[in-house]
């Protein structure tokens, strides 16, 4: 490890090396890459890292111990560290995060995904609880709908699910907000496209006939989900787990699906708010293997114009042009690379 | 989006396919590959690439081409829709190792029925120079990676130089070599020669000449491809920063730049009259660029992934002169051009490149009229020629402009396009047609506060410019006036678009600057790159909502004439010939398909 580490500092070099930022792998305790691979991309989310980092600032020790103060400690622990790269281990928020989640609370492999989604939604419970906590006292009236915590002012974005009845044209639509889009994998297509497909018009016919108020009836209706607000980071999730009846477990599913360095959505609303924003790639969870609970997670990152790849305490520099690796196996024949970007952080460009 | 989405197995590989001119057939008799498949994995190879010379060596089949798989190179006789030759006798065959063969050229001048001379790029950055016929000649170039250590991502003989070849890397770096140097045993030493709007040319300063002769930063990240114009002057080269840019090779200015809608761009290609660009990038987009109204003019959607490889089909082109009255049946031109590097006459050149240089760009430039009007085997495009009597005679029934390209991708699918002269006649900020496909997208252009006074407004401007100049002056009237009012209708809008035309003269005033700055001076290449680098990443914004980079509602979204799957593998390379089509795929295998009426039987 201590060669690996001084390594990359060679590599990268003592005058490029940016300041104030620091590459730590996080020890593995049996099983918990899919928890280090996306804490790791969300310690480079670099909106999310310092609120995280803010909020230990403001909350010093007298809290009880939650998984966010767990969180906050371990990137505040990784910000303060006086080498600049190495190991840590990430012993007390895993601990935590067993405790808290039953689900979590054994040395089996996990879905990475999983792990994120309750992360995410954990530290905004926690912030909407203690928001809460200090506001009650002085007016209890005015706040009906909690407000949104910086969670969501990071990743909120809100899809709007349009629905057209095809017997009286009427159009109705309702939003709903998400942390994160999870979309199909398609062979050989980029996740510009999959992302298309997401929102590609369904027709809705037979016995899934859609009741429409104005007809009072059942009819056919066609329906589409287009994105109205776009998130200040796109997380991106590929279903590469399907399930599979007939075998009666998850399968892989690991096609090839490119994913540019860039992105801006076609997918969005007419009445979309921001639908221009320009996104830059700035993590991706990988997952190596063939199966939901078997192989490993890594992930690599972009810091400062560098791309690192994090796999649970070793951290290497890569050139981008070999990201090119973990985009997926173009036909179902080869069976050599299995590693595959899984989950994909966009953060849009101000 | 009407798209359905990926409803049914749509696995199947297509052998034929229709278009207005009929059918397309697969010749499976004609199927190149190596010899022996067995066990090949084409995952991280490079793209197989493919490059043709005819030889006249008197019978029939004179032509030669080539192509790159994995750590080999072959070189055959090419038959066309004829039965392939016995693929266990290649001309040559090159077997790499450490490095593997990235793309490569024909010289298209000197070439004689047993000596040909082909440029090969390499993964590692090193270029050789071979005559795979008579297999005497075998130079290296850059082979200590002296000069760049990155990999060779393309390289072209520098039209009508019998010596000369540019080669760019993933540097992001482009240089000129003469193939009579030496590279010399040092590092070269470069001095800034150039420097502009995201870019700064080199020359390497010695005693004795040596090799590279200039060297070209460009952008930021890779250069992707690159393209000589059909007249030679200029030089088109997109990259990873997903920039277009369009220099005058001899003077070395940037006269024109765009940028994809996101990501890199990956591939560009001149339509044959030199009158537009077209690029295939990482948004899954063709995107057509008009290089006299220095403009987007559409974008087309039909890829499902990235796009490979882009190219004009100039002989399904057709191209009519609506200014003459007397259309018939024989100015019904079929351009009759190779596609590789068509070559337009040399004569043209000078008075061009004069006019560039006034940096009045691009209202008070002519080149277009120095193509067009004169030209011998009057290869133009014209549509508004007699603009003085109607600048909007669109709807002469015998006018009719329409180029063919095709493109292939990382989602194994060719696609055949066609633009026409409704879309390239189409103001900017106003399409008329919308896609099926994207109904949804377009239809929010009609709530925009803008379509109403267009069409008048760009009648009057038109009119106004109309009286001292000729040909495309009605482009550029269109062209130069939009962007103000679409300023001024979308004030409302993120990005003002007026910017356009502010941040155009300031990067041309400081073109005009041939002094350098002590920054300039700096021939450090990690701090050119870097201070590059911001204003890239700052352009990329500043240029969205503007012609360099339109907004998806201000421009035409293409549809594809053909899309068809034609591989397992993601396609990378693409060819029109006079008698069929010619794709390649990652696995190196090449296919030929028969236009219609071309197909030839032959029992195997």
């Amino acid at each position: 490890m201590g060669a690996n580490a001084s390594q990359l500092e060679k590599e990268i070099g003592l005058e490029q090396f940016p300041a104030n930022e620091h590459f730590f792998g996080f020890v593995n305790f049996g099983n918990t890459c899919y928890c280090n691979s996306v804490l790791q991309a969300l310690y480079f989310c670099r909106p999310f890292r310092e609120k995280v980092l803010h909020y230990k600032q403001q909350v010093k020790s007298q809290k009880k111990e939650t998984l966010l103060t767990c969180l906050a400690d371990l990137f505040h622990s990784v910000a303060t560290q006086k080498k600049k790269v190495g190991a840590l281990s990430p012993k007390k928020f895993i601990t935590k995060l067993r405790k808290e989640n039953e689900h979590f609370d054994n040395y089996m492999q996990q879905d990475a995904h999983e792990c994120l989604n309750y992360l995410l939604n954990t530290v905004a419970d926690i912030l909407t609880a203690e928001k809460k906590g200090t506001q009650e006292p002085e007016n209890n009236s005015v706040h009906t709908k909690p407000d949104p915590t910086w969670v969501h002012e990071i990743f909120q974005g809100t899809l709007t699910n349009e629905t057209r009845c095809l017997n009286c044209e009427s159009v109705s639509s309702k939003d709903e907000d998400f942390l994160d889009l999870s979309v199909d994998v398609l062979q050989n297509t980029s996740i510009t496209h999959c992302l298309r497909v997401f929102s590609s018009t369904e027709t809705l016919c037979t016995e899934h006939k859609y009741y429409c108020e104005v007809c009072c009836s059942k009819q056919e209706a066609q329906k589409r989900m287009r994105v109205k607000k776009l998130p200040q980071i796109l997380a991106l999730h590929l279903k590469r787990f399907k399930y599979m009846e007939h075998l009666n477990r998850y399968i892989k599913v690991s096609h090839r699906v490119v994913f540019p360095l860039e992105l801006r959505l076609f997918n969005t609303s007419d009445d979309a708010f921001n639908p221009e924003r320009l996104y830059d790639l700035v993590a991706v969870v990988v997952h190596c293997g063939s199966g939901p609970n078997r192989g490993h997670y890594i992930s690599i990152v972009k810091s400062h114009g560098f791309w690192l790849l994090f796999d649970d305490d070793v951290v290497d520099i890569i050139d981008a042009s070999q990201i090119e690796e973990f985009y997926g196996v173009p036909s179902d024949l080869q069976k050599n690379s299995t590693e595959t970007g899984y989950i994909f952080f966009y953060q849009s460009r101000e | 989006m009407a798209a359905q989405g990926e409803g049914g197995r749509r696995d199947e590989i297509k052998t034929h396919f229709g278009t207005p001119e009929g059918s397309y057939k697969l010749m499976h008799h004609s199927e190149y590959s190596k010899p022996n498949r067995a066990g090949f994995n084409g995952q991280t190879n490079p793209p197989v690439k493919v490059s043709f010379i005819t030889v006249n060596d008197g019978t029939a089949s004179s032509d030669r081409f080539c192509f790159n798989v994995g750590k080999e190179l072959y070189v055959y006789s090419y038959r066309g829709v004829r039965k392939a030759p016995d693929l266990s006798k290649p001309i040559d065959k090159r077997v790499y190792k450490g490095t593997l063969p990235t793309c490569h050229d024909f010289n298209l001048h000197i070439k004689s029925p047993d000596s040909v001379l082909l440029l090969i790029g390499f993964s590692a950055g090193q270029v050789q120079l071979i005559d795979p016929i008579k297999k005497e000649i075998s130079k290296l170039y850059n082979e200590e990676h002296l000069t760049d250590k990155t990999k060779v991502t393309c390289i072209k003989w520098v039209p009508h130089s019998p010596n000369q070849f540019l080669v760019s890397h993933g540097s992001g770096q482009m240089y000129l070599y003469n193939e009579e140097l030496p590279c010399g045993q040092a590092p070269p030493h470069y001095q800034p020669f150039k420097q502009g709007d995201g870019f700064a040319v080199y020359t390497c300063k010695t005693k004795n000449t040596r090799n590279p002769l200039y060297r070209w930063v460009i952008g930021q990240g890779a250069i992707n491809e690159f393209a000589f114009s059909p007249c030679s002057n200029y030089l088109a080269v997109v990259g990873q920063d997903g920039h277009l840019r369009v220099f005058q090779y001899n003077t070395m200015e940037l006269i024109g730049t765009m940028k994809s809608f996101f990501g890199g761009l990956l591939c560009v290609c001149w339509s044959p009259d030199g009158k537009y660009i077209v690029t295939g990038g990482e948004d899954d987009l063709v995107t057509v660029w008009s290089f006299h109204e220095n403009r987007v003019v559409c974008r087309g959607h039909g890829h499902k992934s990235w796009v490979n490889m882009v190219v004009f089909d100039p002989y399904t082109s057709c191209v009519v002169n609506g200014s003459t009255t007397d259309v018939n049946g024989s100015s019904v031109e079929v351009l009759g051009l190779t596609s590789q590097q068509p070559s337009l006459g040399v004569g043209e050149s000078s008075n061009h490149i004069a006019k560039r240089d006034s940096h009045n760009f691009p209202a008070q430039d002519h080149s277009p009229s120095v193509i067009s009007p004169q030209h011998p085997n009057g290869r133009h495009v014209q549509g508004n020629h007699n603009a003085s009597s109607s600048t909007l005679d669109t709807n002469r029934a015998l006018t009719c402009i329409s180029y063919r390209f095709g493109s292939v991708g990382q989602d194994t699918e060719l696609c055949l396009w066609d633009l026409t002269e409704d879309i390239l006649k189409q103001p900017y900020g106003k399409p008329r047609t919308s896609s099926v496909g994207l109904t949804a997208l377009n239809s929010s252009s009609a709530s925009l506060p803008r379509s109403n006074s267009l069409p008048n407004s760009q009648k009057s401007n038109s009119v106004g410019y109309v009286v001292g100049n000729d040909v495309s002056i009605n482009a550029y009237a269109d062209g130069h006036g939009h962007p103000i009012q679409n300023a001024v209708m979308n004030a409302n809008s993120k990005f003002a678009t007026l910017s356009v035309s502010d941040r155009k003269e300031g990067a041309e005033k400081k073109e005009h600057k041939r002094n350098f700055s002590l920054a300039a001076r700096n021939s450090d290449k990690s701090s050119v790159v870097k201070s590059n680098n911001n204003r890239v990443q700052d352009n990329a914004m500043k240029m969205y909502g503007t012609m360099a980079c339109p907004r998806l509602d201000q421009v035409p979204i293409l549809e594809p004439l053909v899309c068809k799957k034609v591989s397992h593998e993601r396609l990378t390379s693409l060819t029109f010939r006079e008698d069929c089509i010619v794709t390649a795929c990652q696995e190196g295998i090449v296919l030929t398909w028969a236009r219609p009426g071309k197909a030839v039987t032959d029992d195997t």
